[in-house]
């Protein structure tokens, strides 16, 4: 006899971090440290301050991603540039990013912005979190030693540099997009946060055959994968006996006794290596 | 102690060995289609690897599950929406199909990996495009993608050459075949042989100079050029005025896809119109090698042989068509064979080893010419000036034709109109188009039709009339049925025998430079056309 198996996804819970308290506070805390701070402030006043980045990253949702991008990579269409390498440039400073905010670029389709000064540098201090050049002198490993043990461990399912396995997100870009800690914990515990097509599913055809793959795509009657052997393959779910969603990424924990602190922090550094446009 | 050490061990030792056990147990990494899955072509009926299902451009499957008894019964199994329009022109892809997936491009360049069994993207690709595009935004097509292992190819409208990791829709590798500013674009399916990906360029209405490009898969690197509008004193150079200038915006463009013969090892591939395209005063002479057919040694790029088609182009009517391949019975003897129905109006046969033009005759009502002299060279009776002449698309297209070669049929879509064009002498500027004139389309006298020759006489077999001019491609399949597409909207298959249409369905847009490709899958037979901003796949009902 055959049984259908068709169980439910199961749903993420909620739980978001009140950012807006954060903010509250942080412009709390900058009314009482920089009174009277003007905008001709050269040094971003929350720079040693981790939650600036975090707080000015959701200002930036809110108020930025319309033209620059959810990713901040920029739209080309609009010609909105890419804010992810602005640190590369010559002559860029924190500053003259401070007054970019503010005053906008004349001539060209970015406003000026009424943010307040606090507001301003926790959109500073967002911006270069996700700079690619700044962030790699966040990781302080060995990124020779960090490339071999990305061959050895990470390069059959994910691509750098167009080079690696398709069954994992490419990582060019991850040490500019993400953050150490996120990355930190994505290796311990990958379960815990796969990217959007990367959902692992197990499913067994009406001739027996089973295949386990990435969820590219699903709708009420069909169901796209890349199975393990990066072959793409559609299935009827009416010619599927079982469809088995898997709450666990397909990729490995890397516990610190399978992979150290230090040699973790090798590998991001190589990653962030990569990542900047000035080591290619 | 020992308890504490057998814990570290196991951490240390036995935990990275399952991480590489683990990594061994994913089984052996799919490599993709080679070379000689191209080459054979259509020997599994589950692929379709190449522009025209195989080297010689016949665009004749062998699938025989839908017949002429059974395809009324043919229905839409699903539809594909691109959600981008094409201004002004056609969705013309012709998607590729391997195992159970179809891998197809759109306009604006867009691109998709999609599952035959649902119609659902496993991904798609969108590429940033310019604000300034030249020729690139008149005519925002592409054709489709070449195949090879893991590696996709397709060609963009600010003329680059990309090519995508086909499991992922990753860009691999990017390259810059001409300064799309200066009026450069490029819209055909590469043409992929076993060690190079052969491309064209488009750009004829600009001051360009056209080229046929090898390159390196692996890596991108360009291996040849052949530039289709000769260099000063170089041979063909005497056919122009003797002004580099001339020559560097002599046209000539490679927009649509060649074929390949791998026995002969030669590529066959159609030039464009000379440019300016209606005002020839600037360029008198026969403008080599503007719309002819040329033979390229597919290892260096040499010309090995052309047949030039219209001499002295002044009516846009360039030879860009897919070459099709036949190893025909020819007056009692085997001969390898170059079929071409012509935008000129004429069908012509030529041997495919020498040039040597076997058969050239009209199949359209044209009076710009009725035959051609002994050397091959059309008798122009009216160059314009004597009323009207078939309008600047010419009395067919680009639209794939298809050759069937138990009937002995060349089928194609012709096209029969009426033009008057107004010549006039351009300024040339980079990135600013010089058609040099005017032409005024006298629409009431236009029609399509699908007809079918006889390759030996070129004489008209049996022919099926669209209301008007159309730009539909055609496919046969072994069953004795030809697919075809019309300018209202359908799609229809006929008997291959009579022309008697068998079926038909209303798409909702026009047909416009695509045609259909055929696949078997889970035992059942797909056919696909795309029209509009829809893909669609058609089977028999399910059993």
């Amino acid at each position: 006899m055959i049984t259908r198996d068709f169980p439910r996804a199961p749903r993420k819970s909620g739980g978001t971090r009140p950012l807006q308290a954060t903010i509250l506070w942080l412009a709390v805390l900058g009314a009482l440290l920089l009174p009277g701070m003007a905008s001709a402030q050269t040094v971003n006043p929350l720079e040693a301050d981790p939650r600036a980045a975090a707080a000015g990253g959701s200002l930036y949702r809110a108020q930025c991603a319309t033209c620059h991008g959810a990713d901040a990579a920029g739209i080309q269409d609009i010609q909105a540039p890419d804010l992810t390498s602005l640190w590369s440039r010559p002559g860029r400073t924190d500053a003259s990013v401070f007054q970019t905010i503010r005053n906008g670029i004349p001539g060209s389709i970015m406003p000026p912005h009424s943010f307040t000064d606090t507001e301003t540098w926790m959109l500073v201090s967002y911006l270069k979190s996700l700079d690619a050049g700044s962030n790699r002198e966040q990781y302080a490993g060995d990124a020779e030693r960090g490339a071999e043990l990305y061959d050895s461990y990470c390069r059959r399912c994910h691509r750098v540099n167009s080079s690696g396995g398709s069954l994992g997100p490419a990582l060019d870009r991850i040490t500019a997009s993400r953050s150490k800690t996120a990355l930190q914990q994505a290796i311990r515990d990958p379960g815990t946060s796969m990217a959007r097509g990367y959902r692992p599913v197990r499913v067994v055809t009406g001739d027996r055959r089973q295949y386990r793959g990435t969820i590219k795509s699903e709708d009420a009657f069909s169901l796209q994968i890349m199975d393990e052997s990066e072959n793409l393959r559609g299935f009827r779910k009416s010619d599927l006996i079982s469809i088995q969603y898997e709450d666990r990424s397909l990729m490995p924990r890397f516990t610190p006794s399978a992979l150290s602190d230090g040699n973790l922090e090798n590998i991001l550094t190589f990653l962030a290596g990569a990542a900047d446009p000035a080591s290619h | 102690m020992i308890k504490r050490n057998l814990y570290t061990l196991t951490l240390r030792l036995i935990l990275p060995l399952c991480l590489m056990l683990f990594s061994a147990t994913l089984r052996a990494q799919s490599s993709g289609p080679t070379y000689n899955d191209i080459l054979a072509g259509f020997e599994n009926p589950e692929r379709w690897l190449t522009y025209s299902g195989d080297y010689s451009g016949r665009r004749h499957s062998p699938l025989t599950q839908i017949t002429p008894d059974n395809v009324r019964q043919l229905r839409p199994i699903w539809t594909f929406q691109t959600g981008t329009t094409t201004r002004g022109r056609g969705f013309e892809t012709t998607p590729l199909a391997d195992n159970g997936v179809l891998y197809a491009t759109g306009s604006n360049n867009y691109a998709w990996a999609i599952d035959a069994r649902s119609g659902r993207a496993f991904w798609q690709y969108r590429r940033n495009l310019p604000g300034d595009l030249t020729y690139g935004s008149s005519a925002p097509v592409n054709r489709g993608f070449g195949m090879l292992g893991n590696q996709l190819f397709m060609v963009t409208l600010d003329a680059h050459l990309l090519s995508f990791d086909r499991r992922t829709g990753e860009i691999l590798w990017d390259v810059v075949l001409a300064d799309y500013q200066q009026g450069y674009a490029a819209t055909l399916a590469p043409l992929v042989l076993e060690d190079k990906v052969i491309v064209g360029i488009s750009g004829g209405e600009y001051a360009t100079r056209g080229f046929i490009d090898a390159y390196n898969p692996e890596t991108g690197e360009r291996l040849w050029r052949f530039h289709t509008i000769p260099g000063p004193g170089e041979p063909g150079s005497e056919t122009w005025p003797d002004d580099p200038a001339v020559l560097a915006r002599g046209g000539g463009g490679t927009w649509m896809n060649g074929s390949y013969d791998p026995d002969l090892n030669l590529i066959y591939w159609g030039i464009g119109n000379p440019n300016p395209d209606y005002f020839g005063d600037l360029r008198p002479g026969d403008n080599l090698y503007s719309n002819s057919l040329v033979a390229l040694d597919a290892d260096t790029g040499e010309l090995r042989w052309h047949y030039q088609f219209t001499p002295h182009d002044l009516n846009d009517w360039d030879s860009n068509h897919m070459p099709v391949l036949a190893n025909i019975e020819w007056r009692g003897l085997p001969r390898k064979v170059v079929m071409v129905g012509n935008r000129n109006g004429f069908f012509y046969v030529l041997d495919r080893t020498t040039g040597a033009l076997l058969l050239g005759k009209p199949f359209t009502a044209t009076s710009w010419a009725r035959e051609l002299d002994a050397n091959g060279r059309p008798i122009v009776l009216n160059d314009g000036s004597k009323g009207c002449v078939p309008d600047p698309w010419g009395s067919t297209n680009f639209m794939p034709p298809s050759f069937y070669p138990e009937l002995d049929l060349f089928i194609l879509t012709a096209r029969e109109t009426c033009a008057t064009f107004v010549p006039e002498e351009p300024r040339f500027a980079p990135g600013q188009a010089s058609f040099g004139g005017v032409v005024f389309i006298d629409a009431d006298q236009g029609y399509g039709a699908l007809r079918a020759l006889d390759v030996h006489s070129g004489e008209l077999v049996w022919e099926f009339t669209y209301p008007s001019p159309t730009f539909g491609g055609v496919m046969t399949t072994a069953s004795g049925l030809v697919f075809a597409g019309d300018h209202e909207g359908n799609f229809m298959a006929f008997d291959a025998a009579t022309g008697q249409n068998l079926w038909h369905y209303q798409t909702g847009s026009r047909i416009w430079g695509a045609a259909p490709m055929t696949f078997m899958l889970d035992g059942r037979q797909i056919v696909m056309i795309a029209s509009g901003t829809t893909l669609t796949a058609f089977a028999l009902p399910e059993e």
